[in-house]
């Protein structure tokens, strides 16, 4: 039964199978449906046609240095905690060729005028619909606006979906990202055992509902997944106390905690590869031995390179100490003097995939006894 | 020898020798000569034992060692109101270790050294004057020289890489 | 966050709105400096663009050599000087700027700029100004020295104290002159001297002892090594010159030039974008915190 009197706000009880047929018709529409998938025994984000490509039936299981999938045996395509993927690979992906340039008795320059794709995020979770928001105060300024993340965020689709259950290695509340979605997003889904509860929050959300079958759901069910989701904030297993953030950490650049961490720390970039808010990037050139024609591509960089601050004669962060100090006070200190915000959204995965296990948290809170001391 | 008014005059200008009393300002000036160099003019060289420092009034004096394959090294110029050859007057000191040729015409104040030493030895609250201006002499100096040994200027393949 | 950003809208007219995509400009006109280093002077190829284009004394320009990558290289002139040619002095270092060594009058390179701060000669006018700088760090005061001269009157003493390691490293000797005629004390001292020198030998800060600073209408102008920066600091603010009337110019690793890429960030300013000026003021709590 169709019910026209749809707006925005509005919550529709949709049947799993329901959720095919719109992302088909989003794909009819020009989009490319993309989402998490289960591949090497982790959650990727890529394309995909439905639930069928969906994680059913899989839970995740975070610490630090460690992320299992354990099989859950239900019918459910979103209790998994995402991935070391986030959605800036789209946004922002990790190689991009801006340009050639051949010499042809002069140089010329040929520019990529590849169209953007128009992506359709499906299954956004509020930590990570948060970092997508940082990322355009940086990408999408008043003084320098980036035209690769512009085409593509302008077009952008999100089906958010609200978790239910939070991993170990999650604080979004602290953070005040979530684990429920208030931001801006075209659907978002609250999913149940039989049915997902979708709550209109565009135009075009409500749109795609149109020629969708669904009922409203009842009182009891709304109130259901009420609690579940206060549950579920209730349920956070880490935190992180940010009221003397950024002061704590830029005001004790000379911490001992700094050289501590600093020989745990193995520089391997990880944590700045999955987390959904770093930003830093290169620009690299390919060129061919005559040196005639070079592509200029614009590439994922990390602070914990080593080369990354290099100058002439010698290396501004020349240990690993300096590097991750640099890394932890940029997010969780300068951040919020350059663009308003502290740039963590507490999802857990810098935690989840840092291979020497390093927890943020634990070394905010370390850094915070040792100053009180 | 210049008539000693004109010594005193020279002196006054030189800022510290107006913080002296005007009794150790008489004996000091007793001790001085005033020197007139062209420029080129070598005031002493490496291994000479000679006996006197030297405050410069006007023009350029250049410090300065040879070394092999290299030929000389000005490694410092005293300007106006410097001093050099102060290690004459720190006891111990035996022979120069570097030579001081004047760079530019110049006019120099020259002060007997062992005169110094014994003056300072019997009053001891001149020597304390005079020790104290030759700390901070010394102590600029090695700044300075510091700055030179990091070789602040030099390109990346002189400095270490990491 | 700094405040003495002088307006560089007006001047940006070297750059697109597509990342990192350069305009072409054409080798016009090349000086060999001293060894290693190479003043070029470029002319963009669309004269629309090289109409437009203009800059102010402490900016820089990132500059393309295809194949090899860009190269953060300051402004070392003053617009009116050079006609607006754009001129920059190199020093073959690195990757990119060694590669500029081997370019012709004519060769072409990418440009994209002006960016990053300038130095705040209104703001100082009526002041005493010290510029104490040292090798390579001449060149991104020289525009600032020449439009000090074109405005002398607007300025009291004006003192520069120039260093560099030995003779032969020191830039645009035949100037020195002619800025000492437009009534700017010159004090040029190398760490090392050779046989034919009769100049000062010794390292930049020490001129402090020996003149007289007025801490209530001084400003000081500071480019080079850090290190240099940093001892020349001292002595300024031991001489009571406010922090807010010290000027310094950074360099860090710069890929983007417009405060986007994250490379060049040192506590919460972006130095291609905040900086490269700053007042120091701005900088002091950050400044001598090793490794940061």
């Amino acid at each position: 039964m169709i019910d026209k009197t749809l707006t925005i706000g509005s919550t529709i009880a949709l049947p799993k199978p329901e959720l095919d047929l719109l992302l088909a018709d989003l794909r009819g529409n020009g989009f490319q449906t993309v989402g998490p998938h289960l591949q090497d025994e982790s959650i990727i984000y890529t394309n995909i046609d439905g639930l069928k490509d969906l994680p059913r039936g899989m839970l995740s299981e975070q610490a630090p240095a460690s992320y299992r999938m354990i099989q859950t045996g239900k019918e459910r395509y979103f209790d998994f905690i995402p991935g070391g993927q986030s959605w800036k690979q789209f946004l922002f992906p990790p190689r991009y060729s801006l340009f050639n340039a051949v010499k042809d008795g002069t140089w010329q320059l040929q520019e990529n005028n590849e169209p953007a794709p128009h992506y359709a995020l499906i299954g956004v979770r509020a930590c990570e619909l948060a970092a997508i928001h940082i990322q355009d105060k940086i990408f999408l300024r008043e003084d320098f606006s980036d035209p690769i993340c512009r085409a593509r965020r302008e077009s952008l689709f999100i089906l958010a979906v609200n978790c239910l259950d939070p991993d170990a290695t999650c604080f979004c509340v602290s953070m005040g990202c979530g684990p429920r979605h208030r931001a801006a997003f075209d659907l978002c889904l609250t999913e149940l055992d039989d049915v997902f509860l979708v709550e209109v929050g565009s135009e075009l959300g409500r749109s795609l509902l149109f020629n969708r079958t669904f009922d409203l759901p009842s009182a009891f069910v709304q109130n259901s997944a009420n609690l579940a989701m206060e549950r579920a904030a209730g349920a956070m297993m880490r935190t992180m106390d940010t009221s003397d953030l950024p002061g704590l950490l830029t005001g004790n650049l000379d911490a001992e905690r700094w050289t501590e961490v600093g020989k745990r720390c193995l520089s391997c970039a990880n944590c700045t590869l999955v987390c959904p808010t770093c930003f830093c990037w290169d620009a690299t050139d390919q060129v061919d031995i005559l040196g005639k024609s070079t592509r200029r591509d614009r590439v994922w960089d990390s602070c914990f390179n080593p080369n990354y601050s290099s100058v002439v004669g010698g290396n501004t962060r020349p240990n690993i100490r300096s590097r991750y100090r640099q890394w932890l006070t940029h997010k969780l200190g300068a951040w919020k003097d350059q663009f308003g915000v502290l740039g963590c959204v507490g999802c857990g995965r810098c935690i989840t995939w840092c291979p020497a296990g390093i927890d943020l948290t634990e070394e905010v809170n370390a850094i915070r006894a040792e100053v009180k001391t | 020898m210049l008539p000693a008014e004109d010594i005193q005059s020279a002196l006054n200008k030189v800022p510290w020798f107006n913080t002296l009393t005007p009794e150790h300002f008489n004996k000091t000036v007793e001790l001085t000569h005033i020197r007139h160099a062209k420029a080129g003019e070598i005031f002493f060289r490496e291994g000479d034992k000679q006996d006197y420092v030297y405050i410069v009034l006007e023009g350029r004096v250049s410090l300065e060692i040879f070394v092999p394959h290299h030929g000389k090294v000005r490694f410092c110029t005293a300007e106006p109101y410097d001093v050099f050859g102060w290690s004459s007057v720190t006891p111990g000191m035996h022979q120069r270790t570097a030579g001081a040729m004047a760079v530019l015409d110049s006019t120099v104040a020259c002060l007997d050294a062992e005169g110094l030493r014994q003056f300072a030895e019997k009053d001891h609250d001149f020597g304390y004057l005079l020790m104290r201006r030759l700390a901070n002499v010394v102590a600029s100096r090695l700044m300075v020289t510091r700055l030179q040994l990091i070789d602040m200027f030099a390109g990346p393949t002189e400095t270490k890489n990491d | 966050m700094t405040t003495m950003l002088l307006n560089t809208a007006a001047h940006s007219a070297g750059y697109t709105n597509k990342l990192l995509l350069p305009h072409w400009a054409e080798v016009v006109r090349i000086i060999p400096e001293a060894e290693g280093v190479t003043t070029f002077q470029f002319k963009f190829i669309d004269p629309e663009v090289q109409s437009r284009y203009r800059f102010e004394p402490g900016q820089f320009n990132m500059l393309y050599m295809p194949g090899y990558g860009e190269a953060a290289i300051s402004m070392s002139s003053d617009f009116d000087t050079d006609h607006g040619l754009l001129t920059h002095t190199i020093r073959h270092i690195g990757n990119v700027t060694k590669a500029t060594s081997r370019l012709k009058v004519g060769d072409m390179v990418g440009m994209r700029g002006p960016f990053g701060t300038s130095w705040p000669l209104e703001a100082i006018e009526g002041m005493d100004v010290v510029i104490a700088c040292g090798g390579i760090g001449l060149p991104p005061l020289r525009g600032a020295i020449h439009r000090i001269i074109r405005n002398r009157g607007k300025y009291g003493k004006v003192i520069l104290l120039y260093g560099a390691r030995t003779p032969k490293d020191l830039m645009y000797p035949s100037e020195y002159d002619a800025w000492q005629k437009a009534d700017i004390e010159m004090q040029v001292t190398v760490d090392r001297g050779d046989d034919d020198w009769t100049g000062r030998v010794g390292v930049v800060p020490m001129w402090f002892y020996h003149f007289r600073v007025d801490p209530h209408k001084t400003a000081v102008l500071t480019c080079g090594p850090e290190i240099m920066m940093r001892f020349v600091i001292y002595e300024a603010l031991a001489r009571r010159v406010p922090s807010e009337h010290i000027y310094i110019s950074l360099e860090r690793n710069m890929k983007c030039g417009q405060g986007a890429c994250g490379h060049c960030q040192q506590g919460p300013f972006f130095i291609c974008k905040d900086g490269p000026v700053f007042p120091f003021r701005a900088f002091e709590h950050i400044f001598n915190v090793e490794e940061y």
